[in-house]
């Protein structure tokens, strides 16, 4: 079965990604491979990505019968942002919750864990078999 | 360059998946899946499951604390994301522009790290 996990971290953790202090910068670098390896091992990853930090987004509002409406700046108000994700697959919520526990992001971060919607085709072949 | 697609929906927006608007919502989905697919730009993606099912891990100085609901405590969650490969962030929007609108939907974009490894 196949959970997300979505990573949010605040700022002091999206500045780990260019520290002044090479040590930091680089013990954060480092780490996320290590658990991709780990993942990769245990035939658990599906896919992944980082991203970029929250000044690079750009959010798109609706509007009632007019374009959207394009802003500078990340959707959610919050503390936390979006950093990056895992798709992985795995038995079940347990197994997800403990590779969400063994995410490397730093202190103060906070891992969603969300099962996936099955993949498009058998979504599409279960609500066609639908009355 | 690749992107993120972000979409992020209303409690109203997570409600037609499962009512009569169900067959509407999934098929401009899948529409539009298959209109980036066509057009080479499609990486991958997921949708998510409602913001109630989610876990949420709080990752603390030596501890973890679990908690069900979804991060963070707003109106809208996150439903799912796209990741497309296009030539720059215009591209981007212009694709995001193309996902399917529903009454509350935000798409947010963002760019992914490049690879690192």
């Amino acid at each position: 079965m196949n959970y997300t996990l979505l990573i949010y971290e605040n700022a002091a953790g999206f500045a780990l990604r260019d520290h002044p202090d090479e040590s930091k910068r680089r013990a954060y670098w480092s780490a996320w491979p290590a658990y991709v390896q780990a993942l990769r091992a245990a035939g658990a990853l599906v896919d992944g990505a980082g991203l970029e930090p929250p000044h690079t987004a750009v959010t798109l509002r609706p509007r009632d019968g007019a374009p959207q409406q394009v802003q500078d700046g990340p959707f959610a108000d919050t503390k936390e942002q979006l950093g990056g994700y895992f798709i992985i697959d795995v038995p079940d919520l347990d197994a997800a919750l403990e590779w969400a526990a063994r995410v490397p992001a730093a202190p103060g971060s906070v891992i969603e864990v969300r099962p996936n919607l099955k993949p498009a085709a058998a979504e599409a072949a279960a609500a066609g078999a639908q009355p | 360059m690749k992107f993120a697609i972000l979409s992020y929906e209303t409690p109203d927006n997570f409600a037609a998946r499962s009512d009569q608007r169900r067959d509407a919502l999934f098929g401009a989905v899948f529409r539009y899946i298959d209109e980036m697919r066509r057009a080479g730009v499609f990486v991958g993606g997921a949708g998510l499951d409602l913001p109630q099912t989610a876990t949420t891990i709080r990752l603390e100085e030596g501890v973890r604390r679990v908690q069900d609901g979804p991060y963070p405590d707003t109106k809208e969650q996150l439903g799912g994301l796209f990741v497309i490969d296009v030539a720059d962030e215009a591209a981007a929007i212009a694709w995001a522009r193309r996902c399917p609108r529903e009454p509350g939907r935000v798409i947010e974009v963002r760019p992914l790290l490049p690879p690192r490894t």
